[in-house]
């Protein structure tokens, strides 16, 4: 799989631009430890807290290396997040692939997530020709979620109400979409 | 009170292989299966398997009736796993009696029905096609809320579709089957 490597002219660990994408590994538990076990980061998320490496080596080795498209994100060579898209088995429903992503609670709030979804964005339709929509579904009080996704160029369509159960909990959720023939997805490819 | 101008009672039954010579009417026609999956089905034989392979066994399939005589159908899918609480909603019904609101009053027999079959269920969900008016108005009617446009959703024959997305929610309330 390819890195995708976005370089400012003076990389550094506080340079927040200088962000890369990359299959996560084994190697990597102790940074995924690190957001994982965050209470603030897996509120929206469908799985709990996790406690212990154990449990985080063995989602890594079971669910993630085996994942068609999962990526960490990162500033150097550290993980700090991650972002998947997953494609859509359905008959006729193979158009469509669903985004996500995670990202450390000290790294919200300074475009990271933006990027890296953009990031994506401008791979994933060159990566999957069949690909047509490119959907994100969000909690409705997760507002930065939503705005990740309002300035990465997603096309917010409604809300669904009562479509994800959550810890046990019926959700309403955002829908967001961004098409391969949104004008966002060819400026980022050429700019 | 009925409408005295549209006095067709309508009734909600499974399905049985002797349906087949009715169900061809309306399966053979392009004009019900224009906007669904299912393909137009002219021969008995298959349209005999259908019935007994799929519409029999299915969770929750009704023949739309007219005098026990079927013209129609209406379905009900519940998801599973994480999906569990939410469940699709399909309907079709032949050409001649469209334009009479049966399909509308269908629908909301079906409401009235499979928050019981089915508990676990707390949202109904049903897409229809930006440019099937029809349909639009039956979920319209029968109360069903539109909740977004899904842009390049799916492909339905060959066709990439934008559809509407509506909902009914096990708490929302069941318009009366004779409201208008």
């Amino acid at each position: 799989m390819e890195e995708i490597k976005i370089q400012s002219d003076k990389p550094s660990e506080e340079d927040f631009s200088n962000i890369n994408l990359r299959l996560l590994d084994l190697s990597d538990v102790d940074d995924f430890l690190e957001w994982a076990m965050d209470p603030k980061v897996c509120q929206f998320c469908s799985w709990d807290t996790f406690t212990s490496k154990e449990q985080a080596m063995a989602y890594i080795a079971d669910f993630i290396v085996p994942h068609p498209w999962f990526r960490a994100i990162c500033l150097g060579d550290r993980a700090i997040g991650t972002i998947s898209v997953l494609q859509n088995p359905g008959i006729g429903d193979s158009c469509r692939g669903e985004v996500g992503y995670v990202l450390g609670s000290k790294y919200w709030g300074k475009g990271i997530a933006t990027r890296a979804v953009k990031m994506v964005a401008a791979d994933i339709f060159v990566e999957w020709p069949h690909l047509e929509r490119l959907e994100a579904l969000v909690d409705v009080d997760n507002k930065g979620s939503q705005r990740v996704l309002e300035k990465a160029g997603f096309v917010r369509e409604g809300v669904l109400r009562k479509y994800f159960l959550q810890k046990g909990r019926a959700r309403d959720m955002v829908i967001f979409s961004l098409l391969s023939t949104d004008s966002q997805v060819n400026y980022f490819m050429y700019s | 009170m009925e409408d005295p101008s549209s006095p067709t009672t309508i009734t909600l039954r499974p399905f049985r292989t002797t349906d087949v010579d009715d169900f061809i009417s309306w399966v053979g026609d392009d004009r019900v299966t224009r906007w669904i999956r299912w393909s137009t089905i002219t021969s008995k034989e298959e349209v005999l398997t259908f019935i007994k392979e799929v519409c029999i066994p299915h969770p929750w399939r009704r023949s739309i009736c007219v005098d026990d005589r079927s013209i129609g159908f209406i379905s009900i899918f519940p998801g599973s796993g994480d999906d569990r609480c939410k469940a699709d909603i399909g309907y079709g019904l032949a050409v001649k009696y469209w334009g009479q609101g049966i399909t509308t009053r269908a629908v909301k027999m079906a409401l009235s029905q499979v928050f019981k079959d089915f508990p676990g269920i707390i949202r109904l969900q049903a897409f229809a096609d930006v440019e099937n008016k029809a349909s639009q108005r039956v979920l319209e009617k029968a109360g069903f809320l539109k909740e977004g446009h899904l842009r390049k959703y799916t492909y339905i024959k060959g066709d990439l579709k934008d559809l509407f997305v509506y909902s009914f929610l096990s708490t929302d309330t069941i318009p009366h089957p004779l409201d208008p």
